[in-house]
């Protein structure tokens, strides 16, 4: 296990390496100047001159790549063309409200999910199941930015009960709602893929045996059901949570949530090379790293995954 | 133990979730996008720009109605041949205490010309003697821009420049703190230190910002202790915002304009310095033949587009100028809708089958929306127009060198002067990037914008400007369309807050709490 992990990290630098130079070329190929978006709608052709100058844009895109690398091989991911910010400072200061999103989403996605699939799955509330998974197709289905204002209609406009938008410093009643919003279409996911993992395996020969042995409904459904059912679910958690953990746009632009998305796209709309170098490297570290994490828990749910390492 | 921690939970969550800080003498206000800088030689944007002239004062600036009143400056003189201009500066202060005098005004001014700013607004004071080669990376004439004593600036200009002092009032003219710009080093846009009437003191990224009163500032408002400024991208949120009673301000997007029109609230209207249009490709077949150029204009019902998709916010105009700063009668209406003459006209010009066109826009629903009734009419004079969408970043770079044949766009002032939209939008040595997008040219035309320009006398200058409209708008370099209607809802808080007629004299100086 320890050598498959080691292995699998060391994967990780050629694999961030390759993302490094594909963004830093891409930006050159992609129409669109960034000394242009900062011109403004009235310039002449010295003022294009004197930002390029100012940016370091006007030198060989060759140069320029290898002094992104040795920024990069100091930490230092540069400073956002528009707003002269270093990167990393904004990445220091929107992250952790990205991850506190992403966490409350994941959580509720997970625990109202596999509750939902469960029952749904369970033979003992028979008459659960169809509404369950209608509500889950509902669920899957629904556009973020429709389920985000329904909700700041409902629980701000009429019910006055949470506030409609923003960050209020940390405070639980701000976060409620997006969180809800975001979480949703991964819970209705995992409500779907839980029950059918459930059902799945109520037919396999292990759980007719441990039925024969006379195994008790809860131990059945709690120990062997329930492990097999988790396999995909941790699979959906697994990339779900590494893109929320890039930003959820459009979750955060209804709410108003200062995180990471709305900071990518806005650099992408006006070309700040650095902003989306630095996040998009950010973002990929964040990401393998989710994967990795993923990929060693499938051992620990599984042994399976562990024995054919050993093979 | 646990009960009584859901009771707490509950009560965390059904507290009443909007009463924050209605009753704090903050002023609330929204913004869709963040400024990107508070820096007055980078600021370029619509918000970093209201802001940064609220944090810093200029030696002159514009009121509500965009008259041009003191600020820094006390008084100025302006010699006879309108080339030296000595300005008497009052006692003002920065908001770190200090004194502000005269070598401030050249320090700040200097560092906008300064190529290593890389200002994108340096035209702002390009009319300064020498300023164009000291841009160019020359040497600075030291005799442009002067400081006999503490309070005096002395200002020579290279030539004539009669809205010289509009130019002044502009966000990026705003004077800077040396010390502050110094050990700011290259994070000065985001801990400015200005003499205006308010001062930052949070800015938390992505969420908004704080400034609170500039007590050392002649212009502080003593009544407001602060303004709050949230960034919220999406329109419904910042309405949903307003309904809970957590704004004071919201701009109505005009879709809402009905409901909020009979909500019983204060609703306030401006006319916008800022006209929308649809630039043509002047140099481009059959866009160089002025007949194709009328027809275009003829065949499509402005009227009715504003009062369809715009939902009646919005004037049709009859030239570039908006009627804010019209000088008294507009010219006549030469393209009133009329398909049946649009269509004689292309017959003339050998067209009589019509044409395809493109039409670039940069991707907005509202745009989409107007170019597709654009596209319906013209198609009704045999014109088929494909409809291109780019963002912005890849819109402007096509439309700078020329590519598209048409393209819809607008143009805010930055500066209530006709000056403002007639020489950047249409003097051929501006064509592309310099606002000329439609790559118009007229001799005519230039010669009347540089006499206006150079003359002092101010009804002479606005009667040159009538006569150089009158001719843009015969050659119809553009299909005109509107001058935009702004409309923000008020709360009952706030007294005396009236929509200034450009967006950077909005400082909330005469603001109060009821």
């Amino acid at each position: 296990m320890a050598g498959y992990t080691l292995k699998r990290i060391l994967l990780l630098f050629p694999t961030l390496f390759g993302v490094v130079t594909v963004t830093f070329f891409l930006m050159y190929v992609i129409p669109g100047d960034p000394a242009l978006a900062l011109a403004g709608e009235r310039y002449d052709q010295q003022t294009l001159d004197n930002i390029r100058k100012e940016l370091g844009l006007d030198q060989p895109v060759i140069v320029q790549y290898f002094k992104y690398l040795g920024r990069l091989a100091r930490f230092d991911l540069g400073r956002s063309f528009t707003t002269g910010r270093a990167v990393s400072d904004s990445i220091r200061e929107r992250f952790p409200k990205t991850v506190i999103l992403a966490l409350s989403a994941m959580l509720l996605a997970v625990t109202g999910g596999v509750l939902a699939g469960i029952l749904g799955a369970w033979g003992r509330f028979p008459w659960l199941g169809r509404p369950l998974m209608g509500l889950s197709l509902v669920g899957v289905s629904i556009p973020v930015f429709w389920l985000g204002l329904i909700l700041i209609y409902i629980f701000s406009i009429k019910l006055s009960l949470l506030p409609p938008s923003g960050y209020g410093g940390g405070s639980v009643r701000y976060l409620i709602l997006p969180a809800v919003t975001l979480s949703f279409a991964s819970m209705a996911t995992i409500a779907r893929v839980t029950r059918s993992g459930f059902l799945e395996a109520g037919n396999e020969d292990f759980v007719r045996t441990a039925r024969a042995k006379g195994l008790g409904e809860s131990a059945i459904v709690g120990k062997h059901l329930f492990r097999n059912a988790l396999i995909p679910v941790v699979t959906i958690v697994g990339t779900d949570f590494g893109s929320y953990l890039s930003g959820a746009v459009l979750t955060e632009s209804i709410f108003g949530w200062p995180g990471l998305g709305r900071y990518v796209v806005q650099a992408v709309l006006k070309r700040d090379f650095p902003v989306i170098q630095g996040s998009v490297l950010f973002m990929a570290v964040i990401f393998v790293l989710v994967n990795l994490v993923v990929d060693i828990s499938y051992g620990f749910i599984d042994p399976r995954v562990r024995l054919k390492e050993k093979d | 133990m646990k009960k009584n921690l859901l009771t707490f939970l509950l009560m965390v969550m059904l507290a009443p979730a909007c009463s924050d800080n209605t009753q704090v003498p903050v002023i609330r206000l929204a913004l869709q996008t963040e400024p990107t800088t508070l820096d007055p030689a980078l600021a370029l944007d619509y918000s970093s720009g209201m802001i940064t002239s609220m944090i810093h004062s200029n030696l002159l600036r514009f009121d509500e109605d965009g008259k041009i009143v003191p600020s820094l400056a006390k008084d100025w003189s302006i010699t006879e041949d309108g080339l030296l201009y000595t300005f008497r500066l009052s006692r003002n202060r920065f908001s770190n205490g200090r004194l502000l005098n005269s070598r401030d005004i050249i320090f700040s001014f200097r560092r906008l010309l300064d190529p290593e700013t890389a200002s994108p607004r340096w035209w702002v004071l390009g009319a300064l003697r020498g300023a164009e080669e000291y841009h160019r990376g020359g040497s600075f004439d030291k005799n442009s821009l002067y400081a006999p004593d503490d309070s005096t600036v002395v200002i020579r200009l290279e030539y004539p420049a009669a809205h010289f002092l509009s130019l002044l009032s502009m966000p990026s003219a705003g004077i800077v703190c040396e010390e502050e710009v110094i050990s700011a080093g290259g994070d000065y846009g985001r801990r400015p230190c200005g003499s205006g009437p308010w001062k930052l003191s949070e800015w938390n990224e992505g969420e908004g910002l704080l400034l609170v009163q500039n007590t050392s500032s002649s212009d502080c408002n003593p009544e407001i202790e602060g303004i709050s400024i949230r960034i919220i991208p999406e329109s419904m949120t910042r309405i949903a915002e307003f309904e809970t009673g957590n704004l004071d301000i919201l701009e109505v997007p005009r879709a809402e304009l009905d409901i909020w029109r009979s909500a019983g609230v204060t609703l306030l209207e401006k006319e916008e310095l800022s006209v929308v249009y649809i630039g043509l490709n002047n140099d481009k077949y059959p866009f160089s033949d002025i007949r194709v150029r009328k027809a275009l204009n003829m065949a499509i019902d402005v009227d009715m587009i504003i009062a369809k998709v715009l939902f009646g916010a919005g004037q049709r105009s009859c030239g570039p100028v908006p009627p804010g700063l019209s000088q008294g009668a507009k010219g006549e209406d030469l393209y009133r809708y009329d398909p049946e003459k649009a269509r004689e006209l292309l017959a003339d010009a050998g067209l009589a089958d019509g044409f395809t066109m493109e039409i670039w826009q940069r991707e907005n629903p509202e745009s989409g929306r107007i170019l597709e009734s654009v596209q319906g009419y013209l198609s009704k004079v045999g014109i088929s127009v494909r409809i291109i969408t780019r963002e912005w970043g890849a819109l402007k770079e096509a439309v700078d060198k020329g590519t598209p044949d048409a393209f819809y766009l607008d143009w805010f002032a930055d500066y209530p002067d006709p000056e403002n939209f007639l020489t950047p939008l249409f003097h051929s040595s501006n064509r592309g990037g310099g606002g000329n997008r439609s790559g118009y040219s007229s001799p005519g035309v230039d010669s009347l914008l540089e006499a206006a320009a150079l003359s002092g006398d101010d009804r002479l200058r606005k009667e040159i400007y009538s006569e150089a409209e009158r001719m843009i708008y015969e050659d119809a370099p553009w299909i005109f369309l509107w001058f935009p209607v702004r409309y923000e809802v008020v709360s009952y808080r706030l007294d005396g807050y009236r929509i200034p007629l450009i967006f950077n004299s909005r400082q909330f100086i005469d603001t109060r709490f009821r």
